[in-house]
């Protein structure tokens, strides 16, 4: 498996799509790490640091895409025959992918919040601000935002197995995730149910981002990643089932 | 005896549309086959089928008596090249046939060797959306000979080659089964595989229409070998005295035996010919006449 495992991360990190994602990803949070260290202001009794490190939380879209990428790409190329040429059993390549996929999650996660807690950190103490966070509580967000960005990965192969389309499996996912939720909690009831246990409510409980003082406060770190763990399980064991019984036509 | 290749029976349905119908044949060690039928027959279904990608309606396909998903290392057991440009436009052809090296468990070394066999070592490192149909062709071929495998499925790998590349492609069949490998070679012109296959497995609308050696098809087709030369009347004697079915007088066109069972003969008489040559325009229209039923191009 961890054979199948490399060979996933070889694939992955041979196209040039690959840099664009994670260049992207360090390039954008960093410049918004950079300029709201440099020009924000805080109040007493602020976190800076916290909120600089939930920018970093943008990691999460491009590692979603890049999971997405890992399935979907070799539909749309053909190259899915010569993958399970090799690797017949689809189960298999799957996991290969949701390992690769997973690693890759979580050194993007990792160079992100890294980079963006160090960074922001001397911009602030050059300013004579205080960051705000013990380092416990510092620790406990870069834990928790490099997960999430793990696990969003992982979800985008199984959205990827689900439904093979790239175009149309990046397109709705992003939707749903940016529009279609927000919008849905303009139905009170389902708000209730949304800002705790939404793709977003169960992000802010698990990188820290969100306000405990809300009228909705977020699960605890580890509820709300175990939650999201959840959905990837639900929407990867769909999509293996998918493509174990999919008939490979090109 | 087991054997390399064994289709039974395999039905495939999409739908309304009847791909495969009740297709069975074999394929064994050291024997090219060539396998053929017109553009929508059915033959990429089948090889699918074969290779684990399509899953059957009904019947079976073995690999020496395995069916492909329970192969244990199928890489070297099969190697495979199917429709050409399976590729990604952004990946170098290095990277690709390495990827696939990597999770087969191959050398990096080895999938250079191969390069180099299929002559893409200049073009290797350039990425595979430049790549020219036959180049990717090439590539497809340097996949399936990763693992070194006993058998070798082929669907239409003539598409795209220029003459050089498919008389290149003969040879290395040609090469391929004196090693003992099986080979199976799918192809909508007959031309194309009359000097490369033992035998043939003409296949129209999913159904089997017509399988056997080569020399049987071209038998029953009215053509044959038409030989020519100084000894050709000894040659006719002898042959006819085998049981051979032998027409002409002075040019003769002999129709149940082989170029190669012919050329033995003339060589244990020590006779002299000048010409022994393959009627081959019947050979076309036997296949025409076999698979016209579905009646014009699709």
């Amino acid at each position: 498996m961890t054979r199948l495992v490399t060979a996933e991360i070889f694939k992955l990190r041979t196209t040039r799509t690959f840099y664009g994602i994670v260049g992207g990803a360090l390039g954008l949070v960093l410049l918004i790490v950079v300029v709201a260290s440099a020009t924000a202001t805080w109040n007493p009794g602020d976190t800076p640091l916290r909120d600089l490190l939930g920018i970093s939380g943008f990691a999460q879209v491009f590692a979603l895409v890049l999971g997405i990428l890992a399935l979907t790409s070799e539909f749309r190329h053909g190259t899915i025959t010569p993958s399970l040429l090799v690797v017949p059993d689809r189960v298999r390549l799957t996991l290969a992918k949701l390992g690769a996929s997973l690693a890759i999650g979580l050194a993007l996660g990792l160079a992100a919040t890294g980079l963006t807690a160090a960074i922001g950190a001397a911009i602030l103490n050059a300013r004579g601000i205080d960051t705000g966070l013990t380092g416990s509580q510092l620790t406990k967000m870069i834990v928790g935002v490099t997960i999430a960005t793990a696990l969003y990965a992982a979800l985008g192969v199984g959205v990827g197995a689900l439904v093979r389309n790239q175009v149309g499996a990046i397109v709705g996912t992003l939707v749903y995730l940016f529009v279609l939720e927000n919008l849905l909690q303009i139905v009170k009831p389902l708000r209730d149910v949304l800002a705790k246990y939404g793709f977003g409510g169960v992000g802010q409980g698990l990188t820290g981002t969100g306000d405990a003082g809300a009228d909705h406060p977020p699960l605890g770190q580890v509820s709300a990643g175990l939650v999201l763990a959840g959905y990837c399980a639900i929407f990867l064991i769909a999509g293996i089932a998918m493509m174990k019984r999919r008939d490979i036509t090109a | 005896m087991t054997h390399a290749i064994e289709v039974s029976n395999l039905t495939k349905r999409f739908g309304d549309v009847l791909a495969v119908d009740d297709l069975s044949f074999t394929v064994d060690e050291g024997r090219i086959v060539g396998f053929l039928g017109p553009n929508g027959a059915g033959k990429t279904t089948t090889l699918r089928m074969l290779l684990g990608l399509v899953y059957p309606t009904a019947g079976s396909s073995t690999i020496f008596g395995t069916d492909y998903h329970h192969l244990d290392d199928p890489v070297h057991k099969v190697g495979a090249v199917l429709d050409g440009g399976m590729l990604h436009p952004g990946r170098t052809g290095r990277n690709h046939l390495r990827a696939l090296a990597k999770a087969a468990g191959v050398s990096g070394t080895r999938s250079d060797e191969l390069l180099q066999l299929v002559a893409l070592t200049d073009a290797a490192n350039r990425r595979a959306g430049g790549y020219s149909l036959g180049m990717r062709q090439r590539l497809g071929l340097a996949a399936a000979l990763l693992g070194d495998p006993h058998v070798l499925v082929l669907d239409e790998p003539a598409n795209g080659l220029d003459p050089q590349g498919i008389r290149w492609l003969r040879d290395f069949l040609r090469s391929l089964a004196r090693e003992g490998r099986a080979v199976l070679v799918s192809s909508h012109v007959l031309a194309e595989v009359s000097q490369t296959a033992d035998d043939v497995v003409v296949i129209n609308r999913g159904r089997s229409v017509a399988q056997g050696t080569l020399t049987e098809l071209i038998a029953r087709s009215g053509g044959g070998m038409r030989v020519a030369g100084p000894d050709v009347r000894r040659l006719r004697e002898l042959l006819v005295a085998d049981g051979a079915n032998v027409s002409g007088d002075g040019d003769i066109v002999v129709r149940d035996r082989s170029g190669e069972d012919i050329g033995r003969v003339i060589a244990e008489n020590q006779l002299v010919v000048s010409e022994l040559t393959p009627v081959g325009s019947s050979l076309e229209e036997v296949f025409f006449e076999l698979t016209e039923a579905g009646g014009g191009p699709s």
